[in-house]
């Protein structure tokens, strides 16, 4: 049956948020330590990667599960030009959602493992969209993880029209190359 | 509602699916389905993750939050420079059809139809290319800002082919008034052919500038 079809029954917890967290007490944190995210736009006349460095992560690991949150603000990307960068900015309706934020779960174990396929909730430009087992490449060298992978991302997933250059859209591909190395507290 | 402990007891469902929804402030929303025959009484235990939100990183809320009119004075500026770009692919072609038809204005070919063809044209590529600067001119600046890339380049070249277009109409008419007046074209006038092009080539590279990547 699909989920759709279910009945839906909602129970709002009503304990104080200290004694819960008590009962569910996190196991591990994680910070992203640094990071690079990269987003590629192919145009006929010429392809262009815009780069931030400014990403910030913080992953909390609690009954076997870690949740990430990743956050960036959206005009610290630089593609070198800041006419282009402007243009994005508008296009991706960037000042009225300055952020884009990531989040995804991930079992507690997958740090015993060189990759990961990992479920990511991407909010971006007012939409939000789910990207199922996205592969991402994982070295673990003490208490350091760094990872590795790309997101398939399209310009139609957050509804925005592909910008122009000289009467050519871009494609509605742009992949987001993500490099992050997260450090356990 | 559950009790203080995170108890809660659900009565009179009938049989079937159902999807078990449990929320609480600070954590994320947990679900489960449960499948209930009739007549059974079930346990579910649904375990909530902590929910992490921009304030755990360390954003402060001016950064995160939205501003209507820095959206709207971006969307201004596109639009601006958008009928920037289609007017100067229109001024571009013009540059060259009133390239082209300086051929019949000037020289052992020039005749006094080419003359007026040249001198239409001329007067058309300067409307068309104040327009287009108009646009870039007037769109809204963003604060904060910094111009870098290959942008500058593009701005550069507006001075060159800017001043271009202010001089070589007027270098234009002084040509075109000598020749109607049947005297050789001499002086500062002689000069318009030179200013055309140096303008011509300006602007184009001023295309390029924006258009291709080096």
């Amino acid at each position: 049956m699909r989920p759709a079809r279910l009945a839906r029954l909602a129970v709002p917890l009503v304990v104080a948020a200290a004694p819960l967290a008590g009962q569910t007490g996190a196991s591990a944190t994680w910070i992203l330590a640094r990071s690079k995210v990269t987003y590629h736009v192919s145009h006929p006349l010429h392809q262009t990667d815009g780069v931030s460095y400014e990403a910030r992560g913080k992953g909390v690991c609690q009954s076997g599960q870690c949740t990430l949150l990743i956050a960036a603000p959206v005009k610290s990307f630089n593609s070198g030009d800041s006419n282009r960068d402007l243009h994005m900015l508008q296009v991706v309706r960037g000042a009225q959602y300055p952020m884009v934020v990531v989040r995804t779960t991930l079992p507690e174990d997958a740090a015993g493992h060189d990759t990961i396929y990992a479920d990511v909730e991407i909010e971006f430009a007012g939409q939000t969209a789910h990207y199922k087992q996205v592969l991402f490449q994982l070295t673990m060298q003490g208490n350091d993880a760094t990872v590795v992978g790309t997101i398939p991302v399209t310009l139609t997933d957050f509804k925005i029209d592909p910008p122009s250059l000289l009467m050519i859209a871009v494609k509605n591909e742009v992949p987001v190359r993500v490099e992050m190395l997260w450090r356990k507290e | 509602m559950t009790d203080s402990s995170g108890n809660y007891r659900i009565e009179d469902l009938l049989a079937g699916d159902y999807e078990l929804s449990v929320s609480a402030s600070g954590y994320r929303t947990g679900t489960q389905r449960v499948t209930i025959a009739a007549g059974e009484a079930r346990n579910a235990n649904v375990t909530l993750t902590e929910s992490l939100a921009l304030g755990d990183l360390g954003f402060t809320t001016e950064q995160t939050q939205g501003n209507a009119a820095d959206q709207a004075r971006l969307d201004r500026r596109s639009h601006m420079l958008k009928w920037h770009q289609r007017f100067g692919l229109l001024t571009a072609a013009s540059f060259v059809a009133t390239l082209v038809s300086s051929t019949n204005a000037g020289g052992r070919r020039a005749t006094a139809s080419g003359r007026d063809w040249h001198a239409g044209l001329g007067i058309l590529n300067t409307g068309l290319y104040f327009t287009t600067a108009y646009f870039a001119i007037f769109a809204p600046k963003i604060p904060g800002a910094e111009t870098h890339g290959q942008i500058r380049i593009h701005k550069a070249l507006a001075w060159v082919h800017g001043t271009g277009m202010i001089v070589t109409p007027i270098l234009g008419a002084m040509a075109f008034n000598q020749r109607s007046n049947g005297q050789r074209v001499t002086g500062a006038a002689s000069y318009h052919g030179a200013a055309a092009a140096v303008t011509t080539i300006a602007f184009g590279l001023a295309i390029i500038s924006v258009s291709v990547k080096f």
